[in-house]
Protein backbone atom coordinates (compact mmCIF):
# COMPACT_ATOMS: atom_id res chain seq x y z
CA UNK A 1 0.00 0.00 0.00
CA UNK A 2 1.46 3.38 -0.99
CA UNK A 3 1.66 6.33 1.36
CA UNK A 4 -0.80 8.14 -0.89
CA UNK A 5 -3.31 5.34 -0.53
CA UNK A 6 -2.86 5.36 3.24
CA UNK A 7 -3.22 9.15 3.32
CA UNK A 8 -6.41 8.94 1.28
CA UNK A 9 -7.95 6.35 3.60
CA UNK A 10 -6.84 8.28 6.69
CA UNK A 11 -8.30 11.47 5.23
CA UNK A 12 -11.66 9.74 4.83
CA UNK A 13 -11.48 8.74 8.49
CA UNK A 14 -10.64 12.32 9.53
CA UNK A 15 -13.53 13.66 7.44
CA UNK A 16 -15.95 11.19 8.96
CA UNK A 17 -14.70 11.73 12.50
CA UNK A 18 -14.76 15.52 12.34
CA UNK A 19 -17.90 15.68 10.17
CA UNK A 20 -16.15 17.81 7.56
CA UNK A 21 -16.27 16.51 4.00
CA UNK A 22 -13.95 19.26 2.78
CA UNK A 23 -11.20 18.56 5.31
CA UNK A 24 -7.79 18.21 3.60
CA UNK A 25 -4.96 16.74 5.60
CA UNK A 26 -1.25 16.69 4.82
CA UNK A 27 1.77 15.20 6.57
CA UNK A 28 2.12 18.47 8.47
CA UNK A 29 -1.45 18.56 9.80
CA UNK A 30 -1.49 18.41 13.58
CA UNK A 31 -3.93 18.81 16.47
CA UNK A 32 -3.48 22.59 16.44
CA UNK A 33 -4.94 22.72 12.91
CA UNK A 34 -8.25 21.01 13.73
CA UNK A 35 -10.24 22.58 16.54
CA UNK A 36 -11.91 19.40 17.77
CA UNK A 37 -8.79 17.25 17.65
CA UNK A 38 -8.19 16.48 21.34
CA UNK A 39 -6.91 13.38 23.09
CA UNK A 40 -10.25 11.57 22.97
CA UNK A 41 -10.75 12.38 19.28
CA UNK A 42 -7.24 11.12 18.67
CA UNK A 43 -8.21 7.77 20.17
CA UNK A 44 -11.35 7.73 18.04
CA UNK A 45 -9.22 8.38 14.95
CA UNK A 46 -6.76 5.68 15.91
CA UNK A 47 -9.52 3.19 16.64
CA UNK A 48 -11.07 3.86 13.22
CA UNK A 49 -7.64 3.47 11.60
CA UNK A 50 -7.10 0.18 13.42
CA UNK A 51 -10.39 -1.06 12.06
CA UNK A 52 -9.75 0.17 8.52
CA UNK A 53 -6.28 -1.35 8.21
CA UNK A 54 -6.78 -4.40 10.43
CA UNK A 55 -3.97 -3.36 12.77
CA UNK A 56 -3.64 -2.92 16.55
CA UNK A 57 -1.77 0.02 18.05
CA UNK A 58 -0.06 -0.03 21.42
CA UNK A 59 -0.50 3.00 23.64
CA UNK A 60 3.28 3.59 23.69
CA UNK A 61 3.33 3.71 19.86
CA UNK A 62 0.68 6.41 19.61
CA UNK A 63 1.46 8.64 22.60
CA UNK A 64 4.33 10.40 20.79
CA UNK A 65 2.59 11.11 17.50
CA UNK A 66 3.07 14.79 16.62
CA UNK A 67 1.30 15.08 13.29
CA UNK A 68 -0.33 13.21 10.43
CA UNK A 69 3.12 12.42 9.02
CA UNK A 70 4.05 10.48 12.17
CA UNK A 71 0.70 8.71 11.98
CA UNK A 72 1.17 7.74 8.33
CA UNK A 73 4.70 6.46 9.05
CA UNK A 74 3.35 4.35 11.93
CA UNK A 75 0.58 2.89 9.76
CA UNK A 76 3.03 2.24 6.91
CA UNK A 77 5.22 0.18 9.24
CA UNK A 78 2.25 -1.92 10.33
CA UNK A 79 0.39 -2.68 7.09
CA UNK B 1 -29.91 -11.95 61.13
CA UNK B 2 -30.71 -13.88 57.96
CA UNK B 3 -30.30 -11.50 55.08
CA UNK B 4 -31.92 -11.69 51.68
CA UNK B 5 -29.94 -9.91 49.01
CA UNK B 6 -31.78 -8.98 45.85
CA UNK B 7 -29.14 -8.38 43.19
CA UNK B 8 -30.08 -7.22 39.71
CA UNK B 9 -27.43 -7.52 37.03
CA UNK B 10 -26.14 -10.40 39.15
CA UNK B 11 -24.57 -12.19 36.19
CA UNK B 12 -22.03 -9.40 35.66
CA UNK B 13 -18.42 -9.81 36.78
CA UNK B 14 -19.09 -7.51 39.74
CA UNK B 15 -22.36 -9.26 40.54
CA UNK B 16 -20.78 -12.67 40.70
CA UNK B 17 -17.85 -11.45 42.79
CA UNK B 18 -20.27 -9.74 45.18
CA UNK B 19 -22.47 -12.83 45.52
CA UNK B 20 -19.45 -14.96 46.32
CA UNK B 21 -18.26 -12.55 48.99
CA UNK B 22 -21.67 -12.10 50.59
CA UNK B 23 -22.48 -15.79 50.76
CA UNK B 24 -19.04 -16.68 52.09
CA UNK B 25 -19.25 -14.17 54.93
CA UNK B 26 -22.93 -14.63 55.87
CA UNK B 27 -23.71 -18.36 55.94
CA UNK B 28 -27.43 -17.96 56.59
CA UNK B 29 -28.10 -15.46 53.81
CA UNK B 30 -29.99 -15.90 50.57
CA UNK B 31 -29.40 -14.22 47.20
CA UNK B 32 -32.17 -13.46 44.73
CA UNK B 33 -30.19 -13.04 41.51
CA UNK B 34 -31.55 -11.47 38.34
CA UNK B 35 -29.97 -11.92 34.93
CA UNK B 36 -31.24 -11.53 31.40
CA UNK B 37 -30.71 -14.52 29.13
CA UNK B 38 -27.38 -15.27 30.76
CA UNK B 39 -28.20 -17.14 33.96
CA UNK B 40 -25.77 -19.99 33.14
CA UNK B 41 -23.07 -17.54 34.24
CA UNK B 42 -24.32 -18.21 37.78
CA UNK B 43 -24.15 -22.01 37.49
CA UNK B 44 -20.82 -22.33 39.29
CA UNK B 45 -21.98 -20.14 42.17
CA UNK B 46 -25.31 -21.98 42.38
CA UNK B 47 -23.43 -25.26 42.61
CA UNK B 48 -21.04 -23.94 45.23
CA UNK B 49 -23.76 -22.35 47.35
CA UNK B 50 -26.51 -24.89 46.79
CA UNK B 51 -29.97 -23.67 47.75
CA UNK B 52 -28.75 -20.20 48.67
CA UNK B 53 -29.17 -18.53 45.28
CA UNK B 54 -32.51 -18.19 43.53
CA UNK B 55 -32.22 -17.05 39.95
CA UNK B 56 -34.64 -14.97 37.92
CA UNK B 57 -34.49 -14.32 34.19
CA UNK B 58 -35.98 -10.90 33.52
CA UNK B 59 -35.53 -8.28 30.84
CA UNK B 60 -35.24 -5.01 32.74
CA UNK B 61 -35.67 -2.93 29.58
CA UNK B 62 -39.33 -3.98 29.38
CA UNK B 63 -41.63 -2.51 32.05
CA UNK B 64 -44.17 -5.33 31.81
CA UNK B 65 -41.40 -7.86 32.34
CA UNK B 66 -40.06 -5.87 35.28
CA UNK B 67 -43.53 -5.95 36.81
CA UNK B 68 -43.71 -9.71 36.23
CA UNK B 69 -40.31 -10.07 37.91
CA UNK B 70 -41.52 -8.02 40.88
CA UNK B 71 -44.53 -10.32 41.08
CA UNK B 72 -42.26 -13.37 41.13
CA UNK B 73 -40.33 -11.85 44.00
CA UNK B 74 -43.47 -11.97 46.15
CA UNK B 75 -42.92 -15.71 46.54
CA UNK B 76 -39.42 -15.21 47.94
CA UNK B 77 -38.39 -13.84 51.34
CA UNK B 78 -38.58 -10.04 51.41
CA UNK B 79 -35.22 -8.53 50.46
CA UNK B 80 -33.27 -6.91 53.27
CA UNK B 81 -30.78 -5.63 50.71
CA UNK B 82 -31.11 -4.48 47.12
CA UNK B 83 -28.12 -4.03 44.83
CA UNK B 84 -28.85 -2.67 41.36
CA UNK B 85 -26.01 -3.31 38.93
CA UNK B 86 -27.39 -3.55 35.39
CA UNK B 87 -26.11 -1.22 32.70
CA UNK B 88 -25.54 -1.36 28.99
CA UNK B 89 -21.91 -1.41 27.90
CA UNK B 90 -20.65 2.11 27.28
CA UNK B 91 -20.55 3.17 23.66
CA UNK B 92 -18.18 5.92 22.59
CA UNK B 93 -20.54 7.95 20.40
CA UNK B 94 -21.04 11.62 19.74
CA UNK B 95 -24.34 13.05 20.95
CA UNK B 96 -25.67 13.73 17.46
CA UNK B 97 -24.84 10.18 16.40
CA UNK B 98 -26.68 8.56 19.31
CA UNK B 99 -29.79 6.61 18.52
CA UNK B 100 -32.69 7.99 20.59
CA UNK B 101 -33.56 4.44 21.52
CA UNK B 102 -30.26 4.09 23.31
CA UNK B 103 -31.13 6.91 25.73
CA UNK B 104 -34.48 5.30 26.43
CA UNK B 105 -32.92 1.89 26.94
CA UNK B 106 -30.31 3.18 29.37
CA UNK B 107 -33.02 4.88 31.41
CA UNK B 108 -35.26 1.81 31.41
CA UNK B 109 -32.52 -0.54 32.56
CA UNK B 110 -30.75 1.68 35.05
CA UNK B 111 -33.54 3.84 36.45
CA UNK B 112 -37.11 2.84 35.66
CA UNK B 113 -36.56 -0.81 36.53
CA UNK B 114 -34.98 0.19 39.84
CA UNK B 115 -37.85 2.52 40.66
CA UNK B 116 -40.42 -0.21 40.00
CA UNK B 117 -38.52 -2.73 42.09
CA UNK B 118 -37.91 -0.25 44.92
CA UNK B 119 -41.58 0.70 45.09
CA UNK B 120 -42.32 -2.96 45.72
CA UNK B 121 -39.62 -3.73 48.28
CA UNK B 122 -38.95 -0.53 50.22
CA UNK B 123 -42.17 -0.64 52.29
CA UNK B 124 -41.14 -3.97 53.84
CA UNK B 125 -37.63 -2.67 54.55
CA UNK B 126 -39.10 0.42 56.20
CA UNK B 127 -41.48 -1.68 58.27
CA UNK B 128 -38.61 -3.90 59.39
CA UNK B 129 -36.61 -0.76 60.27
CA UNK B 130 -33.68 -2.14 58.34
CA UNK B 131 -32.62 -2.07 54.74
CA UNK B 132 -29.65 -1.47 52.48
CA UNK B 133 -29.94 -0.21 48.93
CA UNK B 134 -26.84 0.13 46.81
CA UNK B 135 -26.28 1.26 43.25
CA UNK B 136 -23.22 1.25 41.08
CA UNK B 137 -22.58 4.61 39.51
CA UNK B 138 -19.41 5.72 37.75
CA UNK B 139 -16.59 8.15 38.32
CA UNK B 140 -17.77 9.78 35.07
CA UNK B 141 -20.41 11.52 37.21
CA UNK B 142 -17.71 13.13 39.37
CA UNK B 143 -16.48 16.39 37.86
CA UNK B 144 -16.07 16.62 34.12
CA UNK B 145 -17.28 13.50 32.26
CA UNK B 146 -15.52 12.20 29.17
CA UNK B 147 -17.01 13.22 25.86
CA UNK B 148 -19.15 10.87 23.79
CA UNK B 149 -20.80 9.02 26.66
CA UNK B 150 -24.01 11.04 27.01
CA UNK B 151 -26.52 8.20 27.39
CA UNK B 152 -24.43 6.41 29.99
CA UNK B 153 -23.61 9.53 32.00
CA UNK B 154 -27.23 10.68 31.86
CA UNK B 155 -28.58 7.44 33.29
CA UNK B 156 -25.83 7.15 35.90
CA UNK B 157 -26.45 10.74 36.98
CA UNK B 158 -30.14 9.97 37.38
CA UNK B 159 -29.14 7.19 39.75
CA UNK B 160 -27.37 9.81 41.86
CA UNK B 161 -30.57 11.84 42.15
CA UNK B 162 -32.64 8.82 43.05
CA UNK B 163 -30.15 7.72 45.69
CA UNK B 164 -30.04 11.11 47.41
CA UNK B 165 -33.82 11.44 47.41
CA UNK B 166 -34.45 7.97 48.79
CA UNK B 167 -31.65 8.32 51.34
CA UNK B 168 -33.37 11.31 52.91
CA UNK B 169 -36.84 9.83 52.72
CA UNK B 170 -35.94 6.45 54.24
CA UNK B 171 -33.22 7.44 56.73
CA UNK B 172 -35.59 7.41 59.68
CA UNK B 173 -36.59 3.84 58.83
CA UNK B 174 -33.06 2.47 59.10
CA UNK B 175 -32.81 2.06 55.36
CA UNK B 176 -29.62 3.38 53.78
CA UNK B 177 -29.27 4.17 50.10
CA UNK B 178 -25.82 4.62 48.60
CA UNK B 179 -23.68 4.36 45.49
CA UNK B 180 -20.22 3.24 44.63
CA UNK B 181 -18.59 5.08 41.75
CA UNK B 182 -15.71 3.13 40.26
CA UNK B 183 -13.40 4.47 37.61
CA UNK B 184 -12.98 2.38 34.48
CA UNK B 185 -13.15 -1.22 35.62
CA UNK B 186 -11.63 -4.00 33.57
CA UNK B 187 -14.52 -6.41 33.18
CA UNK B 188 -16.59 -7.82 30.36
CA UNK B 189 -18.50 -4.53 30.56
CA UNK B 190 -15.75 -2.94 28.45
CA UNK B 191 -16.22 -5.28 25.53
CA UNK B 192 -17.34 -2.43 23.27
CA UNK B 193 -14.71 0.03 24.48
CA UNK B 194 -11.61 0.41 22.27
CA UNK B 195 -8.46 -1.06 23.82
CA UNK B 196 -6.64 2.23 23.42
CA UNK B 197 -9.20 3.97 25.64
CA UNK B 198 -8.80 1.26 28.27
CA UNK B 199 -5.00 1.47 28.09
CA UNK B 200 -5.04 5.26 28.21
CA UNK B 201 -7.34 5.25 31.27
CA UNK B 202 -4.95 2.89 33.04
CA UNK B 203 -1.91 4.98 32.12
CA UNK B 204 -3.59 8.20 33.28
CA UNK B 205 -4.80 6.75 36.59
CA UNK B 206 -2.62 7.92 39.51
CA UNK B 207 -2.26 4.28 40.54
CA UNK B 208 -1.26 3.32 37.03
CA UNK B 209 -4.06 0.85 36.41
CA UNK B 210 -7.78 0.54 36.00
CA UNK B 211 -10.14 -0.68 38.72
CA UNK B 212 -10.90 -4.36 39.17
CA UNK B 213 -13.94 -6.04 40.74
CA UNK B 214 -11.72 -6.90 43.71
CA UNK B 215 -11.26 -3.18 44.36
CA UNK B 216 -14.96 -2.43 44.29
CA UNK B 217 -16.68 -5.41 45.90
CA UNK B 218 -15.19 -4.90 49.40
CA UNK B 219 -16.47 -1.31 49.42
CA UNK B 220 -19.88 -2.53 48.33
CA UNK B 221 -19.90 -5.15 51.07
CA UNK B 222 -19.08 -2.46 53.62
CA UNK B 223 -21.92 -0.17 52.50
CA UNK B 224 -24.24 -3.19 52.68
CA UNK B 225 -23.12 -4.10 56.19
CA UNK B 226 -24.93 -3.35 59.45
CA UNK B 227 -22.00 -1.25 60.68
CA UNK B 228 -22.45 1.19 57.78
CA UNK B 229 -25.88 2.09 59.12
CA UNK B 230 -25.15 5.81 59.58
CA UNK B 231 -23.83 6.25 56.05
CA UNK B 232 -26.52 7.15 53.58
CA UNK B 233 -26.90 9.21 50.42
CA UNK B 234 -23.23 8.97 49.56
CA UNK B 235 -21.42 8.23 46.34
CA UNK B 236 -18.17 6.52 47.23
CA UNK B 237 -15.50 6.99 44.55
CA UNK B 238 -13.32 3.94 43.97
CA UNK B 239 -10.95 5.40 41.49
CA UNK B 240 -7.31 5.04 42.49
CA UNK B 241 -7.36 8.83 42.69
CA UNK B 242 -8.48 9.48 39.12
CA UNK B 243 -11.66 11.23 40.33
CA UNK B 244 -11.77 12.81 43.75
CA UNK B 245 -14.77 14.46 45.39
Amino acid sequence: MTEQEILSAVQDIFRDNFDDDSLEITRATCADDIEDWDSLEQINLLTAIEKKFGIKFKLADVRGLKDVGDLLDLVSRMV
Amino acid sequence: MAYTYLITGATSDVGRALIERLLRTAPDSLVLAQGCGDLPKLDALCAEFAGRIRTFDADLSDRAKVDAFVQQLQDAPAPTHFVHLPALPVVNTKFKAFDQARFDLDMEIEIHSAVRILRAILPAMAKAKFGRVLFIQTSYTIGCPPKNTAAYVMAKSAIGGLVKSLAVEYAKFGVTVNCVAPSMMETNFLKDTPDLIVQAAAADNPMGRNARPGDVVPAMAFLLSEEAGFITGVTLPITGGSAIV
